[in-house]
């Protein structure tokens, strides 16, 4: 079984995750995921790939801090995160967020917070590699 | 010595990943800060967080210990 939170190269499956995710526990009756992908265009530009660099220790454990935040604020039964580093094209997979409840609305919740959340504390940088050059990405829309 | 990482715009505009400081007694994270400060300004432009092994520093008269790993980071673009 992979780990529930994880910093990867290699794309991901949300059928694998979920599946996972739903393996924890059978009282289950919400799951609410979010996938973040690579947009084609940012700012008027075309966007090739992203190529994502990571702090990767400190990534993984603020990852996993939030995850076991999540559990305790939401009252959840099982979160996953999983996000992609390195070069990622577009429309592909970035980040994949699962939360899983015994009710919709705290699963619901907790994706939302999840991401946001990931936003602002865990130390990934993006860059976009445009046809008029790369740029790296600082402000958060 | 204490170890210094660079990652993402920061990287790129220090021209470096990582670098060495010589450890010296009674050094904080803001020594540490200055003295790169003034090697690498335009780097130091984008640094909004610093973290000294793995955990976010807000405090910079944090004292460090030799062999620390001390990192200075921009605003985080995940997701």
């Amino acid at each position: 079984m992979k780990d529930p939170v994880r910093l990867q190269q290699e794309d991901f499956s949300q059928d694998e995750e979920v599946l996972a995710l739903r393996a924890s526990s059978k009282r289950m009756g919400g799951i609410a995921t979010f996938i973040g992908c690579a947009r084609d265009f940012s700012e008027g530009r075309e966007v090739m790939q992203i190529s994502f660099d990571a702090y990767g220790s400190m990534a993984v454990a603020e990852m996993n801090k939030l995850r076991e935040e999540a559990i305790a604020k939401f009252g959840l039964l099982d979160a996953r995160i999983v996000h992609r580093v390195g070069v990622v094209g577009a429309g592909e997979q970035i980040v994949f967020i699962a939360a899983g409840a015994e009710h919709r609305a705290p699963a619901l919740q907790a994706c939302h917070w999840l991401i946001d959340e990931l936003k602002q504390r865990v130390p990934i940088w993006k860059k976009e590699i445009t046809p008029q050059g790369d740029a790296w990405v600082t402000q958060h829309p | 010595m204490i170890k210094v990482l660079f990652f993402g715009p920061v990287a790129e505009r220090a021209g470096a990943s990582e670098v060495q400081v010589a450890f010296a007694a009674g050094m904080r994270l803001l020594d540490v800060r200055e003295q790169l400060q003034a090697m690498h300004p335009a780097a130091f432009e984008i640094v909004c967080f610093a973290a000294v092994n793995g955990e976010h520093v807000l405090d910079m008269s944090l004292p460090l210990a030799d062999h620390s790993e001390v990192v200075f980071m921009s605003k985080f673009s995940g997701g």
